[in-house]
Parts: C-alpha cells; structure tokens; sequence
C-alpha cells in the first residue's frame, strides 16, 4: 500500500517549542505547542510524543523533517532533520503560505522580535532586534509575575482600561522603574497592563520596525500575538487593522514543514529518535587562546555532530557524519 | 636576501627600537615594511586577536567607548607583552583622533614603559617634523632611501587592497574548494616577507595570474551585496567576525568602497560629496560621504542588498542610517544594519547573515522568472 507522503516542521524556540505536520497540499494534519522550560531535547522528545499519537500512520509516512528557532541545530542533529533555517526564513515561508496578499508581518516571540517586508509573496526586507529585549515576550512575563497575573490573562486585562497608563517603552530597566513608580502611585492594574500592552507595541515600532514602511495587510504572530492587549495597541497606533492568524503560533514550524518538503531532500523519519539516548558534551578546545567551546553531541554513545569551532584546528572529525 | 638587493640600496645603520603598530585589518603588512625598509628599526607584528585580546582590551577600557579602542588597546597590551617599545597609533577624523593619547595614559598607569608616536599631531605638521618623528626612532636614517621606501609602501598597500578586492569578488564561486583561500594566504605571506619593491611587485603578479587562471563556476547575474560603514570595524576583520567572508562563502560577490587606498590615498570622502548630494547636503562625519555615495552607487547598479557594519555606538554611522533607510526605500534595495561590540559569539551574526541571503536570493530567483 502506497502511503501518502507528509513533512514534519519543528521550531525550538528560547520559551515555547512548537511542532507542526503537513500533508502534501500543506494542510496541518497534526500539530503541538509546549514550553521548551530551558531543556530542548527533552521540549522535542515531548513534543514527538504527542505529535505521534495525533498522526495517522497507517495513511501517511514522514519522508522529510526540518527543524528552526534558536535550538534548531542541536535538533536538527537529533532528529536528523533535512533542513535546518533560520527563524526569519522559516516564518517568511510559512505566512506567505497561508496569506499569500501580506506586506508586513510582525513577529515577536520571546527572545527576539522581528519584521519582515512582503512584496509579490516574497520577503523583500527585514529586521530583527539587536541588543535589547525590550519589548518581547520575556519581558511581558516577568512584568506579570511581578504584578502577579498570569500572563495568559494579560490580554484580557488590558481590554477592559479605558486610559492606558503611558510607560516609558525606550529600554526594560526604565520601562520597569517606571511600571514601579505608576504601581506605588496608585495607577489601576488594568491601566498600567493596557500602558504595558502598549510600550511593547511602540518599542517595536521605534525600534525594530523603525525606518521601515508599514503596509497592510499586517499579520501579527509569535507567542505575544496571542494577548489581545498588544493587538489592540498595534492597531491603535497604525490605524489599521492587525490580522492574527489562529495558527500564528505555529508559522515556524509550518514554515519548516514546507521548507523540508520544497528541498525535495529525503530522509528517514521516526518518532522513536525521543527515546534514543541523546548527550551533548561541551569541550573546550585548547589549540589558541581563542578557547572556543565546541559543543559534541552523541546519540547513543557514538559522536553525530559538533559545532562551536571558530576555524579548522578546533574541527572534531565525526565518522557518523553524513 | 640581504645581498641580493645590495645594489640598490645602501644599507641603513639599523635602530634597536621596536616598532609596533595595533592590528589593523592587513594593514599591518605595509607598516612592517616601512618600519623594517624605510626606517631600519624593528616591527613587532600582532597575533592574530583572540578572546584574549578582546578581553584585556575592554577590562581597561571606559565603558562607552567604541569598540576600535578596545581592540587596538587590547592589541597594544599584546604587542608591549612581546616586547614592543614604541607604539604608534593612528589619528583620526572622530573621536578616534584622541585615543591615542588616551591609550597612553592607560598604558602608562597599568605600568609600562614605552614610547607613543601619535599620528594625530602630525596631521598638519610640516615634512621636517615627520623627519623628526622618524629620527626619533632612527637619528641615522637615510633620507633618499626612506622617501623611496614610501613608494614601495604605498604600492603594496594598493596591492593588498586590490587584491583583496579580487579575492572578495570572486572567492564564493571557486570551482576547486579552497583555492582562493590558499592564493590569498600565499600573498600575504609574500607580502610578510617583502624586502624590496620587486619582491611586492613580484607577490603581486604572482597572485593576480594565480586569482586569474583559477576556474570559477559564476552565474551570468550572482548575487551581488555592497558593504558600506565605519573604518575601522569595515577593515577589521576581527572586529567585524569576518562577515565579507561568511557573506562571501554563501557565494556573493562583495564590494566594498571603503578601504585604506581608496579612503585615505585618494581622498574618497572629499571627492565623493557631490555625489552623495542627493541624500546630505553636509559634512556629517568622517565617512557619511564615502557610505552614501557608496550605497547609491551599488543601488544604482543593481546590486541585491547592501551591509552596514559600524561599532556600536558610532555617532557618525548612526547618523547615516535614517539615510539609508531612505535610499533604501528609494531604490527597493534592503540594508541589513549590524552593530559590534566585543562579542566574541557569532551565533546571531549568523542567523541574520542566513537569513538575508535566503531573501536576497528568493528575490532574485522570482525576478529572473
């Protein structure tokens, strides 16, 4: 029996760790988000395993994975993922998949925010936060933790402030002396989480988004897309209406899911690679004083992969490479 | 070597000073030769920068200080630690025009014992003062033969710099790995090596016929990106991660404008102005002229992106970027802006370089078609 053919996406992010599986017409046949909680091997051994119980494998067969987000060589070697891209690509990929009309696409995850220009289908420009986190969603989270929300529950908070309170949105250590001095004035909690909401939405627009020309239709993605608040914030400050895929989350992954099936690369695929035994070894080479650290993984004892070289001298030979 | 060349030079009484200048991109090369030919002293070469290097620099450097400082301190401690006992430092058009003082009085409080030669004070200064500076280092130099030298100096910097344009140009396309690398690693050891004028004529021939017979798998129209920006971070490579060549193993041909012969030999930021005129109408800093007109010009011609690479920090450069931003609006060209300090960590250099090419090349294929 012939199986028809699927390609698997995941995308190991610094917060969340996201999985997506398509058909051949990129339809999401299964899908998975969980919190990568600073273990990505263990994130991605979790994930397989629920990704594998909503995938029908009497009908379809992986033939192709690809893997993105900031631990997607770690796991790229793991899984032995075909291809392995960066975020902004994979992003760029997966949007212009499911709106194929977009010009802007805002994308702020917790690490790291970023914009990407659409002309024609294609990205024509983007940027990404350099130094600061301001303004992405680890900030918003330590932010709830101190005002003790959960900030799930943020978004839904902030609808409910007619007058934001304003916060210096320029860098996280005024915009949090800030938030302090509002609190001890007695702002109300829902003001000083709308003028939160909304310090996010203009640090991106000062900062990341700064000298770059907004067009709509914008679609607004990552983890933060999830809290209205911020949606809200961005559409007050453009005037336009900001679009929020339900999927937005997964763009990533899905992005990759597609990347791995355009490669045309084929590999084997199973999902039992979450139990294998997998240990990453960091050395530190010794060769010059640059002392790079190289960091080796082994899967099941024997050495797959190793990176962290600055030039030759420091290249660990592994004969499992492909 | 020695007697070979005794014909046409007369041999110099030599200095027991040695000379050292902080690393530079590969300009330290030429100053060797003049320290070694012209003046008749010794040079000290730098290592190659380490994280080392980067860390003594910045732990006694002030905090906000951009990050040319930090390296070339860094570089001066490592050259006085091989035994350098006279440093010169360059001038400059910005704020960099004072550090050579302040790497003095740094140097001098962490307790070494050395002389500074600052090029600032000379920007002006007559002939007979640089012949006083450089008798400083040698009372017996031979006049003639050092107004000769200089020549020879500034021919191999021309040398090194087209070279390097011809290697940045061509070196992601080799049809044998490696090729170029080995080339251009052979012509800065010649270079090293360099005791006449023949001896940089000769490198020089060798690797240009070398770059030339070397088989090239280029497209009709490869990808083509323009690097503009600051000075020293642009020349430097340690400072800058080696981004022409990480850009240029993707297989992308890089230009870029700004380099020692074109900037301070023919003047580029002077004759440049005019046509930068469209986007400033006047002397922003040291480099805005030769940045700008540099970008429209690559824009011009079709170039798929442009790199602006500056320190973190750089008042000048951080005055051109609202520019860019409109040229590249403008010209429908994208600009990716990276800024250094001492991070030693080339992972997010990476990713964005990645994912820029991604984009560049996605756009020019659907162009194409």
């Amino acid at each position: 029996m012939n199986k028809a053919k699927a390609y698997i996406g995941i995308d190991i992010g610094s917060i969340s760790t996201k999985g997506v599986i398509i058909d051949e017409s990129k339809n999401i046949i299964a899908s998975s988000y969980l919190w990568t909680e600073g273990n990505p091997v263990g994130a991605v051994r979790n994930l397989l395993g629920v990704l594998k119980e909503q995938f029908d494998d009497e009908k379809y067969t992986i033939v192709s994975s690809g893997t993105t987000g900031s631990a997607r060589r770690l796991i790229g070697a793991m899984i032995g993922a075909g291809v392995v891209k960066n975020e902004i690509t994979a992003h760029a990929v997966g949007t212009t998949t499911i709106h194929p009309d977009v010009r802007t696409i805002f994308e702020i995850g917790g690490q790291d925010s970023k914009i990407i220009l659409v002309e024609n289908g294609i990205a024509v420009d983007y940027a990404m936060n350099t130094l600061c986190a301001a303004g992405t969603g680890a900030f918003l989270s330590s932010q709830a933790h101190r005002l003790g929300v959960e900030v799930e529950e943020f978004g839904e908070i902030a609808l409910k402030s007619k007058h934001p309170t304003p916060i210096a949105a320029r860098c996280t250590v005024f915009a949090e002396s800030d938030l302090v001095h509002k609190i001890q004035m007695g702002h109300s909690r829902e003001d000083i989480i709308a003028g939160l909401c909304h310090a996010v939405a203009s640090n991106y627009l000062n900062n990341v988004a700064k000298g770059k020309k907004i067009v709509s239709p914008i679609v607004f993605q990552g983890g933060v897309s999830k809290n209205q608040g911020v949606v809200k914030a961005f559409s007050d400050e453009l005037g336009v209406p900001v679009a929020v895929d339900e999927n937005g989350h997964l763009m990533g992954a899905f992005g990759s899911a597609i990347l791995a099936m355009e490669s045309r690369k084929e590999a084997p695929f199973t999902f039992d690679v979450g139990e294998m035994d997998f240990v990453t070894k960091e050395v530190t080479c010794g060769k010059c004083s640059n002392h790079c650290e190289i960091i080796c993984v082994s899967r099941d004892g024997a050495l797959i992969d190793s990176w962290g070289n600055r030039c030759e001298k420091g290249e660990i030979k592994t004969h499992a490479r492909k | 070597m020695a007697n070979k060349n005794k014909k046409n030079k007369t041999a110099i009484k030599g200095s027991a000073r040695k000379v050292a200048f902080p690393t530079f991109g590969n300009y330290n090369l030429p100053f060797k030769y003049f320290i070694e030919q012209a003046i008749g002293a010794e040079c000290i070469l730098p290592a190659a920068h380490t994280k080392k290097t980067v860390h003594f620099g910045e732990l006694n450097s002030p905090d906000f200080v951009c990050t040319p400082f930090k390296h070339t301190l860094g570089s001066m401690i490592e050259l006085l630690e091989l035994g350098a006992d006279t440093l010169v430092m360059s001038g400059g058009p910005c704020r960099l025009g004072f550090y050579g003082e302040l790497q003095k009085k740094i140097l001098e409080d962490m307790g070494y014992e050395f002389t500074m030669i600052d090029l600032e004070w000379y920007k002006d200064a007559k002939k007979s003062e640089w012949l006083k500076a450089i008798k400083s280092v040698n009372p017996n130099v031979n006049v003639p033969q050092l107004l000769f030298e200089v020549t020879n100096t500034m021919k191999m910097i021309k040398y090194i710099d087209e070279i390097e344009e011809l290697y940045h140009a061509n070196m992601g396309f080799e049809a044998n790995e490696g090729a170029y690398d080995r080339i251009y690693r052979d012509f800065l050891f010649d270079m090293k090596m360099a005791s006449s004028g023949n001896d940089i004529k000769n490198a020089y021939r060798k690797a240009k016929v070398a770059m030339d017979d070397e088989p090239l798998n280029k497209p009709d129209m490869p990808l083509r990106v323009g690097i503009v920006g600051e000075y020293y971070t642009i020349m430097d490579k340690f400072s800058n991660l080696d981004v022409e060549n990480k850009l240029c193993r993707m297989g992308i041909e890089t230009h870029r404008l700004m380099n020692f012969s074109n900037y301070n030999l023919s003047g580029i930021e002077q004759k440049l102005f005019p046509a930068a005129k469209n986007y400033m109408r006047f002397q922003m800093g040291p480099t805005s002229a030769s940045t700008i007109a540099a970008a429209e010009k690559y824009a011009k011609q079709g170039f798929d992106g442009l790199v602006h690479v500056k320190c973190f920090g750089c008042t000048p450069e951080v005055d051109v970027m609202p520019l860019l931003q409109k040229l590249s609006a403008d010209y429908h060209i994208p600009v990716l802006y990276l800024s250094y300090d001492t991070q030693t960590s080339d992972t997010g250099l990476d990713t964005r370089l990645e994912a820029f090419y991604d984009m560049i090349s996605l756009k020019k294929k659907v162009l194409k078609n």
